[in-house]
């Protein structure tokens, strides 16, 4: 009952008929929850390493308003959204609503301080415990969404260890992206750290992509067809054109001159090109993935 | 406790989707939802060709991924082993959707239910029908629980004029089913997933002893 090895590459064009069928559950709300979740905590990370308060603000802003707006206007009964944080046992969305909670609250006791001058009463150990949890907790809304991609076993192409760590290394190179381009907002020269940061990601994030599309071309029908779909089929110009070329080697070569001059269109447009990337593999990543065939398409 | 669950035969399915039909007028389910639905196949080149058919519904996996993937606890699976959504529960995220391999989790759009199949207001058994729903939830096949709560059998099964679906419990070694699937090779779709489903299906030779 299994799909064969000889499928021909064939979408289903109903319910009816044999063949991949597309997801079509999550749509652009849920890629814009997730590219926001990855953009946002990663931007938050850096710069709370890097002592940017002006970059921790925004990057708290884009997860807290960004986020979960896009969440709940996916949601079909929004005003239930509290139910989601029920199953933190066994459900990966669960656990993303308390780290994301957990964040807000750290966060937001981290900030507070620093905007409006106000001390909230947990000084010293508490202070540092709301580091802790406000780091901890953007660290995993870094690679949430490859975590809650992953969990589905109903769709191999997704169905990979490797996709939190790529969610991860995106969303380390949206923020430190985001993060040189808030330092050149601000007047100041990037720092070369963050700069050279910023190309191994590149570099890395072109391996890990080449290393997993390599592995999904091995592995079963659907997920073969899925790489056939990225490449040479219906998402071929996106991942082609937007993913790798803006994404990755657009932004890699704008970002050499980055290092050396501080000019605040260039890194506008860096940043502009590094996330029309990110939030396009995203997209791909949730259109081209492929249920398999419930009986072989093609047999004697 | 019993598991509950359905073996078809697909030697005997003719395609007629007399069981499509059955589970619509039983369900009353909105335009374009299906819980239960037959795949077709065509096989062979022409002229010697021929079709063949898979009925397919929710396979009520032992080990369910959308009650795993449910962050809510509206999905949940009865003592009987009956997958079921606590509709008041849903939030309309569609996890169970994306995880079920078997792509039988269906999502009631915004005003899908303010009109009906005619497109001019509401039928009688649509009013009625209709309003065990809710915008914005999941809804999926019950396995008629509550036809089976009153010791009946799912329309799907009583419907089907070839008699090709056996509906009972999975559990005891000695009962029907499981005589069905060790003497005719029963299988599940998709093993591969490793969701036990509670769905078998026939479609070779009757294994020799």
């Amino acid at each position: 009952m299994s799909a064969s090895e000889q499928l021909p590459y064939v979408i289903a064009p109903h319910r009816f008929a044999v063949g991949f069928t597309r997801q079509t559950w999550w749509n652009w709300r849920i890629g814009a929850a997730f590219f926001f979740g990855e953009i946002g905590a990663g931007l938050f990370l850096v710069s709370l390493l890097t002592g940017q308060a002006l970059g921790m603000a925004v990057g708290y802003l884009i997860v807290v308003v960004g986020k979960n707006t896009a969440h709940l206007l996916y949601l079909g009964r929004p005003s239930r959204f509290w139910r989601a944080a029920l199953r933190p046992d066994r459900s990966w969305i669960a656990r993303g609503i308390w780290a994301t909670g957990l964040f807000a609250i750290s966060g937001f006791a981290l900030l507070l301080p620093h905007f409006v001058g106000v001390e909230l009463p947990i000084a010293g150990w508490g202070q540092s415990l709301a580091l802790a949890v406000a780091a901890a907790s953007a660290l995993f809304i870094m690679f949430y969404d490859g975590l809650v991609m992953k969990a589905s076993p109903a769709i191999p192409f997704w169905n990979s260890a490797l996709l939190p760590v790529l969610c991860l290394t995106y969303a380390t190179l949206g923020g430190a992206t985001l993060s040189l381009m808030l330092t050149t907002l601000q007047g100041g020269m990037p720092l070369p750290a963050l700069a050279r940061l910023e190309h191994w990601l590149l570099v890395a994030n072109a391996w890990l992509l080449a290393i997993y599309i390599l592995r999904m071309s091995r592995l079963e029908p659907a997920a073969r067809q899925t790489v056939h779909l990225l490449l040479r089929g219906r998402y071929r110009r996106a991942f082609l054109g937007l993913v790798l070329l803006v994404g990755m080697v657009a932004t890699l070569l704008l970002s050499r001159a980055q290092g050396h001059v501080a000019a605040t269109a260039l890194a506008v447009v860096i940043a502009a090109c590094e996330l029309v990337g990110d939030f396009t593999l995203l997209m791909v990543l949730l259109k081209s993935g492929l249920y398999s065939p419930q009986m072989a398409a093609k047999s004697g | 406790m019993a598991r509950l669950g359905m073996v078809i035969d697909l030697r005997r399915c003719i395609g007629c989707n007399a069981c499509t039909i059955a589970c619509k007028q039983e369900h009353g389910t909105p335009e374009d939802i299906h819980f239960a639905r037959v795949v077709t196949r065509e096989v062979g080149t022409y002229p010697a060709t021929r079709r063949t058919f898979l009925p397919v519904l929710c396979n009520h996996c032992a080990d369910a991924p959308c009650v795993e993937v449910c962050p809510s606890g509206a999905s949940y699976i009865r003592l009987d082993g009956i997958v079921l959504v606590d509709r008041e529960k849903c939030i309309g995220c569609r996890a169970c959707a994306v995880a079920c391999p078997y792509m039988n989790r269906h999502f009631l759009e915004r005003g899908l239910l303010r009109h009906g199949y005619s497109g001019d207001g509401l039928s009688v058994l649509e009013a009625v029908k209709f309003a065990e729903f809710e915008e914005g939830t999941m809804i999926k096949c019950t396995l008629c629980a509550h036809r089976v709560d009153q010791g009946l059998e799912p329309a799907c099964v009583v419907t089907c004029p070839t008699e090709c679906r056996f509906f009972g419990d999975l559990e005891p070694e000695a009962g029907r089913l499981q005589s069905l699937i060790r003497e005719h090779g029963g299988k599940p779709l998709l093993p591969e997933c490793n969701t036990q489903p509670s769905i078998y299906y026939l479609d070779g030779e009757p294994r020799q002893a």
